[in-house]
């Protein structure tokens, strides 16, 4: 989050100034990132900066606050990654992106890699694997900072129902990690 | 019954604990782990795991994941060339066009004037130049820049803002540094350092470029946008403003919240603007002159002129809180 100078540092991105536009960028590309890996893992890098592409195009017109400037790049996001796993469900031979991710980041269970080495990929790819509903709930709410009704405006669905979904993801999230830390510690016997 | 087999029925129950469905949590506690507002080591049993995840996947930017920056401002050059903005909905009364007018005057004059401003800025304590330094680019940024002020004007306030939280950083170097750091201030300018640690070499860099000539006027552009905001909100829900972190810290410069009328008379004064002050400012309850109604971040600064023009010598009302 950027704070108070988040009003200036718009107004200028707006008025064409590339340093207001870079620290608007680096304060929210990493979230962006992330979300993306949890939502289109393979093709996280490309959908962020197609992403940013769209941002700058429309910046002109954005009229909002901090946190409106944030659901609105993460609608965007959104929208890249619900086009990618479309086109991705139409290609023949489905690419296995959660299994090179998992790979890349933790060789091992990413439970116990999270629990080890507190690694931000291994982190990501656990949350990944929940059910879609839950994964973009819970990647929105945590890695976008976003509140209820942002998500629930962003994803369509009732406040409700994402409450719900978050709960759901996290406590299952929680059960899984209990379970590699009762592993990893070995208490069991 | 032995020590050893009371032992393991604990072991027995903390293991149950463990591997069954976590204890269900608290609504509000699922809320703070969602916000990441929960540390790991006070997470409840069954949580302590699930909050050192989310944790990592919230940690600070790994450089990797910043790497395609200038493919992206490279991006961003090209569609401002292809497309001059044209920012936000333009509303360009002969009011506004004065008023930018009027808001390119008072950057000029600002880095016109050094001397005078630089006591005014010492008299500020550090927390306050720094929370000073944030409303330079929130009040007079966006009050100024969203609103059709020519680029020059913009570029300036932005330069400025930047040399007043840099110069806020150098001030309260070896003080307190843990808590500056901590300050949205100070992630803000690391933010735009690229780092913490590049924040030195960042503001050497905003000094050698001219910058920290405005650094001292920042803290007056601070101050007359503080007080702009402050005179166009008044009789507009003044609790919440009172709370805010900018109009703690104008009250503070004033030397308390009843102060605030005659700081900023004192700091508006001798503006070609005052002719629209006019009695209003001496009592905090008086509504503002019509022309500054407008909220700050809708409307143009009107009322005021140049901020600095007191000028050297006038004193700014000279600093009013430098004992403390």
């Amino acid at each position: 989050m950027i704070g108070p100078l988040f009003p200036g540092l718009l107004a200028a991105a707006q008025g064409g100034d590339e340093q207001a536009f870079a620290v608007l960028w680096r304060d929210l590309q990493p979230a962006v990132l992330r979300y993306l890996r949890v939502a289109a893992p393979a093709a996280a890098e490309d959908l962020a900066a197609d992403t940013w592409v769209s941002v700058i195009r429309g910046l002109a017109r954005f009229n909002g606050d901090e946190q409106n400037f944030r659901a609105w790049v993460f609608t965007a996001a959104r929208h890249r990654a619900i086009d990618w796993r479309r086109q991705a469900a139409r290609q023949p031979v489905q690419p296995l992106p959660l299994a090179l991710v998992v790979q890349q980041a933790a060789p091992d269970d990413p439970a116990a890699a999270v629990l080890e080495a507190q690694s931000t990929r291994a982190a990501l790819a656990l949350i990944a694997q929940l059910p879609r509903d839950q994964a973009e709930v819970v990647a929105l709410r945590v890695l976008g900072g976003l509140g209820v009704a942002e998500v629930a405006q962003i994803t369509g669905k009732r406040p409700g129902a994402v409450r719900v979904l978050a709960h759901r993801g996290l406590r299952r999230l929680a059960k899984r990690l209990e379970a590699a830390g009762v592993a990893e510690r070995g208490v069991t016997r | 019954m032995s020590d050893d087999d009371a032992l393991a029925g604990d072991m027995q129950r903390l293991l149950r604990a463990l591997t069954a469905v976590p204890p269900v949590a608290d609504q509000a506690t699922v809320e703070r782990l969602l916000d990441g507002r929960l540390n790991p080591a006070d997470a409840p049993p069954g949580y302590a795991g699930l909050a050192r995840l989310l944790a990592a996947a919230t940690a600070p930017a790994a450089r990797e994941e910043l790497a395609g920056e200038q493919l992206v401002l490279a991006e961003f050059a090209a569609v401002v060339q292809s497309h001059p903005p044209t920012p936000v909905p333009r509303r360009a009364t002969v009011l506004t066009k004065l008023a930018s007018v009027k808001a390119a005057a008072a950057v000029l004059a600002a880095l016109l004037s050094i001397g005078g401003v630089a006591a005014a800025a010492t008299g500020l304590l550090p927390g306050q130049a720094e929370q000073a330094a944030d409303q330079a680019a929130s009040t007079t940024g966006a009050g100024v820049a969203g609103h059709d002020v020519g680029e020059a004007a913009v570029a300036g306030l932005d330069g400025a803002a930047k040399a007043g939280l840099c110069q806020a950083w150098q001030a309260g170097q070896g003080a307190d540094s843990g808590r500056r750091a901590e300050s949205p201030a100070f992630r803000a300018l690391a933010v735009a350092a690229g780092g913490a640690d590049s924040v030195a070499a960042y503001c050497q860099d905003a000094a050698a470029g001219g910058a920290a000539a405005t650094g001292p006027d920042a803290m007056a552009a601070a101050r007359a946008g503080l007080c702009r905001a402050w005179q166009a909100g008044q009789g507009a829900d003044n609790g919440r403003r009172a709370e805010s972190v900018a109009f703690q810290a104008l009250a503070a410069a004033a030397g308390g919240a009843d102060k605030i009328a005659d700081f900023c008379q004192t700091t508006t004064a001798g503006s070609a603007g005052t002719h629209e002050q006019g009695p209003s400012a001496s009592s905090p309850s008086v509504s503002p002159p019509s022309t500054t109604v407008s909220p700050p971040s809708s409307g143009p600064p009107a009322s005021t002129g140049p901020p600095a023009s007191t000028g050297p010598g006038q004193g700014q009302g000279s600093p009013p809180t430098t004992s403390g």
